[in-house]
């Protein structure tokens, strides 16, 4: 007998898969350019630290940093070394592009706070250099968002929510972020994903079986 | 093995406008180790190369100094002119400790004795209190220099003087004491001992005392390289301050020892020339007893340049900079596995060009210290420069520190912040232009200041809204924003 179509696809949509989707792992890649949009307090700049980890092992990591905020007791939790870490600290935004250049030709993986207003034409001629020097850039816009061309991969905070501290006790232990990405990083297909992040070690679940896509 | 002269003022760091003439005081280094004791301090039982705080638990009543090279290398100037003006070729260790090979000036000024005797009155003329060694070799010269309190020590027979000194001369603390569990006591009994048994039993640091013990010194193995490598830098304006000064000094010692890299060979001893906006012409050697690194040669250059600088020796400032390597050893550094030296010559080469973009004071590393708010658990230091060792012991515990993880955004000064409570609980907190409400809170991690200068006490709070975490400090009333859990 055959099978009407609306049965058909609820019963595909209902039915329990082992895998709904392949895990997936946001990981700083050579020469890939990697998009963080989220205001301050959506928990990106430890992920991007955390993806920094890495490539910390075998060479300097770098971090430009805009407003003068960053502190490495978060980059040094999420396991990069203190001597492996070189901070640059580039409030001027005619400076920014010449530091950040200078940067990805000399390191293996470098994460940029992007000031506001800088042009998408600049962002561009970075993403190419960091291409041809095969070094991972991560950026993280300030303020406003990055041109699409630019990124190969798109990570938009969507929620963050923390654990362990209630109504005065306890203390800030554990956050879910939940995230969407999207570019050709995914294959054009965008998801949403949640990360489950201590805090105290380099993101467990950016690589493990933790990682779940949800959508 | 050539005869040394060994030129050493014991208490040179003490040299200083700042040290008390009616307490005891040391000088303790950048890494912590005392350098220089005081008569009186030496009598509270502190010694040289004890840690400091070993040294002030022995005497509490000392004045602990933290030594300034640079300040040292420019009151040591007058003094390295005096010698200069005698013999030429001089080699400078530090400020305070000079080496001069003889051969030549003895035979110039006769005999040994005439030779000792000239420097000791000039160097007495400009500071007193200097000791004067002359040896085979400049381990024999520091040891008969270490010797010379009631007057200069010529040694004649060094195999004979090194045999009679204590093993300890050996100065690597473990190996000593190792040597005296074998009944090795002296110099003497160590030379006596076949080589290879020693370089079997204790390897290459046995060797190398070995060697010590036998007046065989300074283990340079000397090297050709094919060219002259020489790195010059010509300044325009003619470099007059000491910070820029600094500056260049770090670019030309890395370049120098970029360009001995390749071939694996290691400077002991670098000549220093700079050319005064007048045609001046100044030169000075500084050595080593292990290769320079690039931080350790960058200083030396820079002390020179600020006693030139300094004591008006380069009239007009220094208009060309030139940087000659000697007695290279092929003991070169040995990467660490997995670092790569093209990766790390290239981040070199980033980060120099990251500093003349934004200056040396926004290219920063970091070490972890003690502290109990997230800002105060990080020391900055520029990248280049050797961090000083934490003040505040990072392993210690810290009562009322927050717990991990950290904020990883933690602004310079304090924010102000606002939060609405209700009954000693925050409700709602603005961010920008919007009240968010509070879905949970933690604290507060009491901080109780230094209450007997005034500082109020403040209290910390972990609070947690749909926007993220934030950490924030109520201080008198007022509440701030210390971090943002990004």
């Amino acid at each position: 007998m055959p099978l009407d179509r609306a049965s058909l696809l609820s019963g595909a949509l209902s039915a329990p898969s082992p895998h709904p989707v392949a895990p997936f792992a946001i990981t700083a890649e050579p020469g890939r350019v990697l998009g963080l949009m989220g205001p301050p307090g959506s928990g990106l700049t430890r992920l991007a630290l955390a993806l920094l980890a890495e490539p910390s092992k075998t060479g300097m990591v770098a971090v430009v940093d805009v407003r003068g905020w960053l502190c490495p007791v978060a980059a040094w939790e999420v396991g990069i070394v203190p001597d492996r870490l070189v901070v640059v600290r580039c409030p001027d935004r005619s400076a920014w592009l010449r530091v950040t250049a200078a940067l990805i030709e000399g390191f293996p993986a470098v994460y940029a706070e992007v000031p506001a207003g800088v042009c998408d034409a600049d962002l561009r001629r970075l993403g190419a250099l960091s291409r041809a020097r095969r070094s991972a850039l991560v950026l993280r816009p300030v303020a406003g968002d990055l041109p699409g061309g630019v990124l190969h991969l798109r990570v938009e905070a969507d929620a963050v929510v923390w654990h362990g501290a209630d109504r005065g006790h306890g203390a800030l232990l554990q956050r879910r972020l939940t995230l969407r990405v999207s570019g050709k990083g995914v294959q054009g297909i965008p998801r949403t994903i949640e990360l489950v992040d201590e805090g105290t070690r380099a993101l467990p679940a950016i690589s493990g079986s933790a990682v779940h896509a949800v959508g | 093995m050539a005869r040394i002269l060994c030129i050493w003022f014991p208490d040179w760091p003490l040299r200083r406008p700042d040290t008390p003439a009616d307490r005891p005081a040391q000088v303790v280094d950048a890494s912590g180790t005392v350098i220089a004791v005081t008569g009186d301090a030496h009598v509270l039982g502190a010694r040289v190369g004890m840690h400091r705080r070993e040294a002030e638990a022995l005497a509490p009543a000392a004045l602990t100094l933290v030594s300034d090279p640079g300040a040292e290398a420019v009151a040591f100037e007058p003094v390295a002119l005096a010698i200069e003006d005698l013999v030429p070729r001089m080699e400078m260790v530090s400020p305070g400790l000079v080496y001069l090979p003889t051969a030549g000036a003895v035979r110039y000024y006769g005999s040994e004795d005439t030779l000792v005797g000239k420097v000791v009155a000039a160097v007495e003329a400009m500071a007193p209190g200097g000791r004067f060694g002359l040896a085979d070799g400049p381990f024999a010269a520091r040891m008969a220099a270490e010797r010379a309190v009631a007057g200069p020590v010529i040694v004649a027979d060094t195999a004979a003087f090194l045999a009679g000194l204590d093993i300890a001369a050996v100065g690597v603390a473990e190996l000593v004491d190792t040597f005296r569990w074998l009944g090795i006591g002296t110099l003497g009994d160590l030379a006596g001992l076949p080589r290879e048994a020693v370089a079997s039993r204790f390897g290459p640091i046995g060797l190398e005392a070995h060697r010590i013990a036998s007046g065989e010194d300074r283990v340079v193995h000397p090297r050709r390289i094919g060219e002259e490598v020489v790195v010059e830098e010509r300044f325009d304006p003619p470099l007059d301050d000491v910070e820029r000064a600094a500056f260049a000094a770090r670019a030309l010692a890395g370049r120098l020892l970029e360009a001995v890299a390749p071939t694996g060979a290691m400077p002991h001893r670098v000549e220093v020339e700079a050319e005064a906006a007048t045609g001046v012409i100044r030169a000075r050697t500084w050595r080593s007893s292990h290769p320079f690194s690039e931080v350790e040669l960058a200083e030396r250059v820079r002390w020179q340049l600020r006693a030139w600088v300094e004591s008006g020796g380069v009239p007009g400032g220094v208009v060309r900079l030139r940087l000659v390597p000697a007695d290279l050893s092929d003991r070169g550094r040995q990467l660490r596995l997995g670092e790569d030296a093209a990766s790390e010559s290239d981040a070199r080469r980033a980060l120099s060009r990251a500093q003349g973009l934004v200056g040396p004071d926004a290219v920063l590393q970091a070490i972890p210290q003690g502290g109990r708010d997230p800002g105060e658990r990080v020391q900055w230091h520029r990248w280049g420069e050797e961090p000083e060792a934490a003040a505040l012991d990072p392993k210690a515990p810290w009562p009322g520190r927050l717990p991990e993880p950290s904020p990883a955004l933690v602004p310079p000064d304090p924010r102000p912040f606002e939060i609405e409570w209700d009954g000693g609980f925050p409700t709602r907190v603005r961010l920008g232009s919007r009240w968010e409400p509070v879905l949970g809170w933690a604290g507060p991690w009491r901080q109780t200041g230094r209450w007997w200068e005034g500082e109020a006490a403040a209290d910390r709070y972990q609070v947690v809204t749909s926007a993220g975490a934030f950490l924030c400090e109520v201080r008198e009333g007022r509440c701030w924003l210390v971090g943002v859990y990004d």
